[in-house]
């Protein structure tokens, strides 16, 4: 496996895409950052010139987050990934091929999050006044989301391994993290043992999460981890289980 | 000593259609076997199965003696080329090989260069692949082949796309890998002549089963003749050759042509048999076959 996780591991560094994904995300932050500097700078009245609601963005950002994780994960399991018939016919694992490439692009997806996070905090506390706790109510809440954004990232990598269409992928993941709480509120409403159960859908965690950032009172919430840990249980389960059946030519 | 490659009851379903029914076929050391068979035949559903793309039905394979979790393992000594070569379109040859060399544990980075001289991309190494012809890619993927120094390939149409000086190149190299390294080979190519040149064994394959496992020496004993007539009337002639005898392989060729591939040390007898019976026989004569013809014969001819 670690031969595998070496080559994977070369191919998505010496992928292009990568670094015009990972640039361009920290390019859009920066200028997020200066374009609210300088209105800041240039109307003394403008109400958006502050680290909060630079944060808020982030926080609010979910699905943007996870397309960017479609791509990070697109780049070891896209058109070429054909190739991988190459690595079976060595006597590869096809589970070993499943969890590799999970690891390197979520390896990497996560150490884009944490530099997008760093510059965001630099950004934000040196060109803004600093606001009392928010950096600690921001790093609560991008902690929450950290769940939902794995098992997110974790749904991708199932569904693309197992060659489902990239429109799909987006659509499913618009539903889960935007509409799964309303759905769920409607398909369950009427059973009274039910009926709460939408408070653990991605979306409704996903807007909790902001308002309870905007009102500065984020705080670890297990509701996320156990919502993220089901969604990757499962979706692992389903990409393992048809993967290692699935045939590869 | 264990065969290098054995099948026992192996088959293959695919949507209720038994492309590939049990099959037993072993591979001995050193053979230089040629699977032959028209398109659809189960070639490359075979040459996939043992590679582990596909996943059989039914059966069981050994590699090297060793199957299930151990096959795996015996797959290292094996290289595969199936179908068309699949590399990173935008790699280079060199940044190919190096994902794979980096995959397969090989130490040497000197092993790259050394096999890209072997099949003669050594000068359009720093070339990407999407920019490759046909014949560059063949050459590339018989160089994944070899990245890893295998004790037996496995190509399925490895001459497809190369031209004449490609295809001489190939086989010469093969022969090498068989005759100096010991590497044994298990092909398949539509250029039968190719593999007649190369192959010393011949295994006919026609919808998912194996009709005839022939040595080189066999093959060259019963390709050796076939009976070629030109006559009057070849629908009055295959009936009466059916009649006469049941187990008959002929083939109707344009121009009032039969070819009989069995049957032919009674030639005369069967000169005798159409001309008494009103056939006017205006050619007849023994011929011998080469390995296309042969194959047309008993692939397409026992189909009649």
């Amino acid at each position: 496996m670690i031969n595998y996780l070496k080559s994977e591991n070369y191919r998505l560094l010496h992928k292009k895409s990568i670094y015009m994904t990972s640039g361009i995300c920290l390019f859009l932050i920066t200028s997020a950052a200066l374009v609210l500097y300088f209105f800041q700078q240039s109307d003394s009245n403008f109400p958006y010139g502050t680290s909060i609601f630079l944060y808020s963005n982030v926080i609010s950002s979910g699905i943007i987050i996870m397309i960017v994780g479609f791509l990070f994960n697109t780049a070891l399991t896209g058109k070429d990934a054909s190739v991988m018939k190459q690595a079976v016919s060595f006597g590869i694992s096809r589970n070993t091929i499943f969890w590799s490439k999970l690891i390197v692009t979520l390896s990497y997806f996560l150490l884009l999050c944490l530099i997008g996070l760093i510059l965001v905090i630099g950004l934000g506390e040196s060109l803004f006044v600093s606001e009392e706790a928010s950096i600690r109510n921001f790093v609560a809440a991008s902690f929450n989301m950290l769940p939902i954004a794995l098992g997110g990232f974790v749904m991708i990598h199932a569904l693309k391994m197992l060659k489902v269409s990239d429109i799909y992928i987006i659509i499913f993941l618009f539903f889960l993290l935007i509409f799964s709480g309303d759905l769920l509120r409607w398909l369950l409403g009427s059973f009274s043992q039910l009926n709460e159960f939408y408070q653990y859908a991605p979306s409704t965690l996903l807007n909790d999460n902001l308002m309870s950032f905007m009102d500065q009172s984020a705080q670890f919430d297990f509701r996320f981890w156990v919502t993220g840990i089901v969604i990757s249980l499962v979706f692992l389960a389903i990409g393992m289980m048809r993967f290692t059946n699935k045939n590869i030519d | 000593m264990d065969p290098i490659i054995q099948t026992h009851q192996l088959t293959k379903i695919f949507k209720e259609e038994e492309v590939i029914k049990p099959l037993d076929f072993s591979l001995q050391k050193g053979e230089i076997c040629a699977l032959i068979g028209k398109n659809g035949a189960g070639k490359s559903t075979i040459f996939k199965m043992l590679a582990g793309q596909i996943i059989p039905t039914a059966g069981d394979i050994h590699l090297f003696g060793k199957s299930g979790n151990e096959k795996a393992q015996a797959q290292k000594r094996m290289a595969f080329m199936i179908e068309s070569p699949e590399f990173f379109p935008d790699f280079t040859a060199v940044q190919n090989l190096e994902y794979f060399r980096i995959q397969r544990g090989v130490v040497e980075k000197k092993r790259i260069y050394e096999v890209l001289k072997l099949v003669g991309l050594g000068e359009q190494k720093k070339k990407r692949f999407g920019d490759y012809s046909m014949g560059m890619k063949q050459r590339l993927g018989i160089a994944l082949c070899l990245l890893s120094s295998p004790d037996c390939l496995v190509l399925d149409e490895p001459v497809n796309g190369l031209d004449a000086e490609g295809i001489m190149e190939i086989r010469k190299l093969l022969l090498k890998l068989n005759q100096e390294n010991q590497i044994t080979i298990l092909v398949s190519s539509h250029i039968l002549t190719e593999l007649q040149l190369v192959a010393t064994r011949f295994v006919f394959i026609r919808n998912g089963v194996i009709v005839e496992d022939l040595s080189k020496k066999d093959l060259d004993e019963k390709s050796r003749k076939q009976i070629k007539m030109k006559v009057d009337d070849t629908a009055k002639a295959a009936q009466l050759l059916e009649q006469a005898y049941a187990d008959v392989q002929y083939k109707v060729l344009p121009d009032k042509i039969i070819t009989i591939q069995n049957h032919i040390e009674e030639g005369g007898e069967i000169n005798r048999l159409l001309i008494n019976n009103g056939v006017l026989v205006m050619e007849f004569k023994m011929e011998a076959l080469n390995l296309e013809e042969y194959f047309l014969g008993i692939v397409e001819g026992a189909a009649q």
